[in-house]
Parts: C-alpha cells; structure tokens; sequence
C-alpha cells in the first residue's frame, strides 16, 4: 500500500480539477490517480502488482456504477477490506450516508460549494486518516 | 562572507513562498549548516502551552537519538535573549567533533517558540557565527508572522464560507432533526472532527444527531454507556454554565484531544447542546467565538423549524375538523373520502366534503372549494359545509340549499366565492338515481363497473357572485358496481410540465385502471395519481366516492 496515493473515483470534470487543485495545494507531495468511473475501480486494484492507494475518495452519483455498488463489491473483496473509503458526495439525504455506511464507508463527507471550505474539507479528511494509519 | 551575504539574500527571497511552517527548517538551517565550522544546525519547536519540545528538525548530525535530544532539550532557550556559547566538554555531542554548541531562542506571539543550536568544532568563530545565527533567525521569525497573517485571512475566508453554507444548508430544511443533522455534517471534518447535537427535551438532553469523520469510532464510543453518559453530562455541565472547554480528562476518555461544548439559544430559550470533538493540532482549532457564532445561528434555525413544525400541526389539526371525523355508512351504497393538502402547509384549504342521510333514506352528498387559503378562508369553509350539510339534512332541496348559502354570502359582504356541487341519491327500480345541482363546480365522473366513463354536466356560477344563485342541473343513473366521483379542481387541473390537465390526459384512465378497488383504496389512489401527475401540488385536492351496492371485503 502507498499511503501517499489516493484514488479518486469521479466523473465530474469540474470536481476532478477541484480535487487535483485542493490537494495539490494542502498535500503537495500526495499523487492523486483519477479513475473516471465505477466499473474502472475494482479491476485497476485488483490487478497483478497494482499499487494499493492509502486512500479512495468516491463520489456517489455517478452513471453506470455508482459510488454505493463500488463500495459494496470494494467491502466484498477480501483483499480490500482494510483500504479506507471516504464518500465525498453533495447528497444530503440521510438514508445515503445510512447506506453507505452500512456498506462499509468509513467516512461520508459533505462537498461544499466553496472552495476554500472544500480544500479545508479535503485536507482535513487526509490528515485525520493518515494520522490514524 | 560574500558568499553569506548572497546566501542570506536568498533566504529572505524564499521565505516568502513558504506555505507551511513545516516547510521552514529545509530553508533556513542548510545555509547555516554551510558556514566554516558547523557540525550540525538542530532546530527545536516548542508547545504554545507548556514550552515542551514538540518538534526535532536538523542538517549535518541527525538530531534522533535520545541522548542527543535529551541534550537539546537541556540547552534549548526558548525565550528571545542573546546567544549562549555551551562548551560541549563532557556532553555526548564530542563524539560528534562538537567542541561548542551556540543556542538562541525566539518568540513569536501566539505562535510555538523556536530554538537554534549550531552545534561547531573547536576551530569555528563562534562571534561570526552567531551574527549569521540572529540573521537568520530574524527571516525565521518574519516568516511565522507571515504565515500567521496568510493563515488567519485563509481562517477567516473559510469562516465565513461555513457559516454561508451552514445557513444555506440549514434554512433549505424545515425539519427540526434534519436541520440539526445537517449542522453536525456542515462542521465536520470541516472545523472539527466530530459533532453531537443534542436537543433539550423536558429537563434533559437528547442526542439527536452525531457525525464523526471517523463514524465506526464515533459508534463504538456511543454503544459504550460509561462513554455516551460522560458525553450527555458534559453537554448537561455547558447549559448550566460550567465551560465551554472540556477538561483535559474528558477528552482522553473519549479518545479525542479536546471536547468542546456550545449551547444552542434562541430567544432566551435553551434548545440543545453542540458538542464538538477536535483530534487536530493546536493550531487549527477554531476560535471560540466562531463557535459560538455557529451555534447561534444553527439555533435560530432549529428554532424556526420547530416553529413551522408546531404552526404545521396546528393547520393539519384546524384541517381535519373542518372536514368530516367519518362519514355515515348508508346501506346499499359505499362511500369514501380522501383529502391532500397541497404544498402550501401552512395555509389551511378551502375544499370540503360531507354526506347527509335523510330520514327516508335520501342521501345527500356535498363537495365544495371556497377560493384561497388561509383563516378567512378556512372560517367560510366551516359556515358553507354546516349550513349546506344541516339544510340538506333538514329535507331541503339541493337548489334551495346553494341559494340559501349564496344569500348567505352575499348578505355578509364577502368577497369570497364558493363552487359546490350536490348529488342527491334516491333508489328506483333503474338503479341509484343522481340528481346533480352544481354552483360552478367541476362535473363528476361516473365509472361503470364494466370500465367506461361518463361524464356528469357541471354549469352553473360559483356562490357568492350575484344576488341570484345561478345552478347548474343534469341526472345520471348508477347501476350496481358503478361509483360516483366527486371532486375539487386541485385534481382536475392538477398539471404535468407541459401545461396539461389532469382531467384531459389521466384522469379517465385513471378512474378506469382503479374501479375494481375498494372506493377507499380508489379515492386515495385517484388523488395520489393526481399529486404525482402534477408538477407544484400546490392545490388541495378532495375527492368523494359513492359507489352502488356494498362492497364484500
């Protein structure tokens, strides 16, 4: 596992610049690897030799698989039981984050429409778990 | 020392791009390390609390063993003041070829103290090198101010962000445990790393919401009782005033680093407590005012949810007395009602229903819409459903009936109309016979057993516009099997997107894919169809059901 690597599976291209931008800027020395979509997720980390991120940031709404299906077969792979899986999602609907953490999420963060509070979010979600890694 | 001089310059040019104070000793101890005679150039960072070594940075000899720090720590000073030259004879930093050590402290208010120790071999100038040791401490302590400055604008960018968004995110819900759900998901991980909100019911505190970055730790404290009850009495300790701040042993049994507390008031009345759990570093927690001023508004916004919550109480319980508690059962025929109430809550509606039995077995059934919403409205509301229901009941006809209430109206000066339809139901040999007396109300429906529609006339005026009531007349005869629909025109015109009726596109259909329903389970369904079809509800919506023949359950 490289804890200095996050997976980040979105497709929206304005929250992907947003993420590069406010990690770059709070976590300089993180790489962030971009995977577009739900299916992409489970096969690039089960692959032969795969890197295994310190950490996968997931968005819920998402064509095709949602971020909800890729958490459940994520928790239903023995292998990926122990990778922290933060949702990152603008949802507000209390049954969603119930579900997804009954689905094995270990964080359900709100997104803000700010960015600095969305860089101040996104930091602190990094720093709270690698201190705990 | 030209070469210092350039060296120096640089270092003031590249302060200015530091971002974090973690950055900073990569900069500023790898020119001294460069001076003739530095073995080592080891920095310390001390706590703002107690002073205590927090950090160990260094170039030239690792500062990693514990001897070594043990030495640090002995030497370090931590105060401004001038450089102290330490002959190192004795100490383990000979093994080091360290023949001196120079140490000066800083301060820099509000902020963590440093110390330098330039750790030098026997032949260094120890006068020069402590000249270039206060010159390098004077970038060190611009550039803490400076991130201090950076970080306090950014602090206060991202305050003002939260509360923006907390506000908007609060005042979208009008649900007083949504709205205190979304105050602990706007907070974390934001300004801490968890929230409880708990809400003051009775003399006690209820947790009512609880979010945590972590939520299987934050759930595995809560599912501890010893845990959970150290919690609700520490938020019980901030409504009685004792500190916001938790103390130290609080926390630690919690696992967090600190506790902290804030009472939701509004209007000189105690809601709830927010308490706020923090694992961050010192220097990121929020200010206490910032929290404060959270609170304040997130308790406004509880409150005004719980004020709609008790005004939307008040208008459910005004609506249903209104209308019927039930309706009399009426041998050889079935009968339902439904009512939903449109978007507009808090303004009671106007539509009402009702069913008289003569005593020779006549059956009179009323359905009537006073226009607008609201007191007024809902006074007239009572008045027409009481005098059409008790005159009807009384053995008069439906005519005189709506003539009587539209004198009524017009008697009172009211600028309010009411549509009122009337079908007065008789048993003949035919079947059950309809005789409909309409004020300007939509015509009724009637469903055939065998799935065809027929639609009743309407006509007429709405009461309450002229003197002299203008009624509309047309029979219609119900087989067994067939039911009767009356309704108001939150259902008729109840509009998709594209600006279509209710009553030209679904409303046939509908009524035919329900008729072998119960007519409970078809009045509910119909008006159900009608709020789904429609794209604002803002409408209520009756619908009363007579159908002939009793049904077998």
């Amino acid at each position: 596992m490289n804890e200095d690597l996050i997976m980040v599976v979105e497709d929206s291209d304005e929250d992907v610049e947003a993420i590069g931008r406010a990690i770059g800027r709070s976590h300089p020395d993180t790489r962030v690897e971009f995977v577009r979509s739900g299916a992409e997720v489970l096969p690039r980390l089960t692959a032969d030799g795969a890197i295994r991120p310190g950490m996968v940031l997931l968005d819920l709404n998402m064509p095709g698989e949602s971020g909800l299906d890729v958490l459940r077969r994520l928790r239903a792979h023995p292998d990926l039981a122990g990778l922290t899986v933060v949702v990152f999602t603008s949802s507000e609907d209390p049954a969603e984050s119930d579900a997804c953490y009954a689905a094995g999420a270990d964080s359900y963060i709100y997104k803000p429409i700010n960015f600095a509070l969305f860089q101040t979010v996104l930091r602190q979600t990094l720093d709270y778990w690698r201190s705990r890694a | 020392m030209g070469g210092w001089a350039e060296a120096l310059h640089r270092l003031w040019r590249a302060m200015g791009g530091i971002g974090d104070r973690e950055d900073l000793a990569e900069l500023v101890l790898p020119p001294l390390q460069e001076l003739p005679g530095v073995v080592a150039v080891w920095g310390l960072r001390h706590r703002v609390s107690d002073g205590a070594v927090a950090e160990y940075r260094w170039t030239g000899v690792p500062l990693e063993s514990e001897p070594d720090r043990a030495v640090a720590r002995r030497l370090a000073v931590w105060r401004d003041g001038d450089a102290v030259v330490v002959d190192t004879a004795g100490e383990t930093l000979a093994r080091h070829g360290a023949a001196r050590v120079i140490v000066a402290g800083f301060e820099v208010p509000g902020e963590a103290a440093g110390t330098f120790l330039l750790v030098v071999d026997a032949e260094a100038d120890v006068g020069r090198l402590s000249g270039c040791l206060w010159q390098v401490i004077d970038v060190t302590r611009e550039a803490i101010s400076r991130l201090r400055r950076r970080r306090a604008d950014d602090d206060q960018q991202i305050r003002d962000a939260l509360l923006a968004e907390a506000s908007l995110q609060m005042d979208a819900v009008l649900d007083p445990g949504q709205t205190m759900h979304r105050v602990a998901r706007m907070t974390v991980p934001a300004i801490a790393e968890g929230c409880l909100v708990y809400s003051r019911e009775g003399a006690g505190l209820v947790l009512r919401s609880a979010v945590h970055v972590d939520m299987r730790r934050l759930a595995g404290l809560l599912a501890d009782e010893a845990a959970a009850s150290g919690l609700r009495a520490l938020a019980e300790r901030a409504v009685s005033g004792d500190g916001e701040r938790s103390e130290p042993g609080d926390a630690e049994k919690v696992g967090a680093r600190l506790l902290h507390a804030q009472v939701l008031r509004a209007r000189d009345r105690v809601l709830g407590v927010l308490l706020f759990f923090f694992d961050r570093a010192e220097s990121r927690l929020p200010h206490a005012t910032f929290l404060r001023d959270l609170a304040q508004r997130a308790a406004l916004a509880v409150d005004n949810s719980e004020m709609y919550e008790r005004r939307r109480r008040e208008v459910v319980t005004l609506q249903e007395h209104l209308l019927p508690g039930r309706l009399p059962s009426v041998p050889g025929i079935s009968v339902a009602a439904a009512y939903a109430v449109g978007d507009r809550a808090l303004d009671v509606g106007g539509d009402f229903y009702d069913l008289a039995v003569r005593a020779n077995g006549v059956v009179a059934a009323l359905i009537g819409d006073v226009c607008g919403r609201g007191a007024a409205a809902a006074a007239l509301t009572g008045m027409s459903r009481h005098t059409l229901g008790t005159l009807l009941q009384e053995g008069v006809s439906p005519a005189r009936a709506l003539s009587r209430l539209n004198s009524g109206l017009r008697r009172d000066g009211s600028w309010r109309f009411v549509t009122a339809g009337v079908a007065l139901l008789r048993e003949t040999k035919a079947g059950l016979s309809v005789q409909w007396t309409s004020a300007g109300h939509p015509a009724p429906l009637v469903v055939r057993r065998d799935g065809r529609t027929v639609p009743g006339r309407g006509g007429g005026l709405a009461l309450g516009i002229i003197d002299e009531a203008r009624l509309g007349r047309s029979r219609l005869l119900l087989a067994p099997g067939d039911t009767l629909l009356m309704f108001t025109d939150g259902l008729t015109e109840s509009r998709d997107r594209a600006g279509r009726m209710f009553e030209d596109v679904a409303l046939h259909e509908t009524a035919r894919r329900l008729r072998d329903l119960p007519v409970d389970e078809m009045v509910r369904e119909l008006s159900q169809a009608a709020k789904d079809f429609g794209t604002t509800g803002a409408d209520d919506i009756a619908v009363l059901a007579i159908r002939a023949g009793v049904e077998q359950r």
